[in-house]
């Protein structure tokens, strides 16, 4: 199956600014799932439209992955 | 529009309880701002004159804000507004509504002209995805009004605040709709015999005061401004409110307003506010905020008995 590679561009300034609305900790940019991973707290926020959407609400906890998707989930999880 | 001095305030008292009141039904509130998204009117006089005003402000200041944070509320007013005040290189516009923060994205490239450089993202003033003290400012301009902790959305900002980096808001104050909550009240009163809140609680110009140093904020101001607007019809002030993004999203509302106690509203406000040409006017009260993260250069009061000279010798 051919993924299209999605292009995450977030700017320097937000990159420099961003962290998790609830642990204040740094995020962490995930190309694979378009998203923004907090470490911290496990949850991942969505970027949609190239707009980081950091309201609580819209933040998915993350599955802790099987042994089948170990590889491919090494940068997200 | 016509300004007028200020009255007295009722006595509403909504979000200055340190136990969370659950009084805006956030979720509810972001659709609406979706929705309305799309009824944004450019000319709305009231907004741009808010937002005037407070860059105004930033020119009164000797100190330039490079990096500035634009809550949700009017941003596009806030974006339309900037030019040259305040040193401003990097806005971050931020709205919990998706839907608007991208109509401001792509109206960016109209605008595309100043050397801004802007960036976007949806997020909640009361769950602040900002880094502590990375921002020179923090500008709001007619949003704040709707948070369910006030209290802990001002701190949050001062927090993301750099030392001696600036707090500026614009928020409705109490006087606001006074004609709208009056009208509503009786004519549901007739029809229902009971009164359902419709018209959000809003902060009284004595409690902004409070607000700003509850949040630790230095060096608080205040400022009221009151405009008079004038409708056709009640229902071109429901649809301005609509427009504004403004309309009932208190989480203890009925669910229905019945067609009848809203037709009775209108009739209720025609007959008693209406002026003799047959406008409706509405009051808008804005009160202005300002307050500083704290710094070592700033004044402060001296230690109590820490004074080397006696009055009595003065």
């Amino acid at each position: 199956m051919v993924r299209a590679s999605i292009v995450v561009e977030i700017s320097r300034t937000l990159s420099e600014i961003l962290v998790c609305p609830l642990s204040k900790q740094p995020l962490r940019v995930c190309e694979k799932s378009n998203s923004l991973i907090s470490d911290a707290i496990g949850v991942s926020f969505p970027i949609i439209d190239g707009i980081p959407c950091l309201v609580p609400k819209d933040g998915k906890i993350i599955e802790t992955p099987t042994d089948d998707d170990s590889l491919d989930t090494k940068q997200c999880a | 529009m016509r300004r007028r001095s200020f009255c007295t305030a009722e006595n509403v008292d909504g979000n200055l309880q340190s136990s969370k009141v659950h009084i805006f039904d956030r979720h509810l509130k972001c659709k609406q701002r979706d929705r309305d998204a799309w009824l944004i009117n450019q000319k709305d006089s009231l907004v741009n004159t808010v937002a005037d005003n407070l860059l105004y402000r930033l020119e009164d200041v000797n100190k330039t804000f490079p990096t500035t944070l634009c809550l949700g509320g009017s941003l596009e007013a806030i974006r339309r507004s900037v030019h040259e005040q305040g040193g401003i290189e990097k806005l971050i516009m931020m709205d919990s509504s998706h839907d608007l923060v991208k109509l401001c994205k792509d109206a960016e490239k109209d605008l595309s002209s100043d050397n801004i450089e802007t960036s976007f993202l949806v997020g909640d003033e009361e769950f602040l995805p900002i880094k502590s003290s990375s921002v020179d400012l923090v500008i709001s301009c007619l949003g704040l009004h709707w948070t369910n902790n006030l209290p802990g959305a001002m701190i949050q900002s001062r927090l993301a605040l750099k030392p001696d980096g600036l707090f500026l808001a614009a928020i409705f104050g109490g006087e606001t709709f006074k004609e709208l909550r009056i009208a509503c009240t009786i004519a549901h009163m007739e029809r229902e015999g009971g009164v359902s809140p419709r018209i959000s609680p809003l902060a009284q110009v004595r409690d902004a005061g409070n607000l700003l140093t509850r949040a630790g904020f230095t060096l608080p101001g205040v400022n009221v401004d009151e405009y008079q607007v004038r409708y056709n019809s009640t229902l071109e002030l429901i649809e301005h409110l609509r427009a504004m993004g403004e309309t009932n999203g208190l989480v203890n509302r009925v669910k229905f307003l019945k067609r009848d106690t809203a037709v009775a509203t209108a009739a209720v406000y025609e007959s008693m506010f209406a002026a003799e040409d047959g406008t409706i006017p509405a009051t808008f009260q804005v009160i202005y905020m300002t307050g500083w993260r704290e710094h070592e250069s700033q004044q402060k009061a001296k230690r109590r008995g820490s004074a080397t000279v006696s009055f009595r010798d003065i």
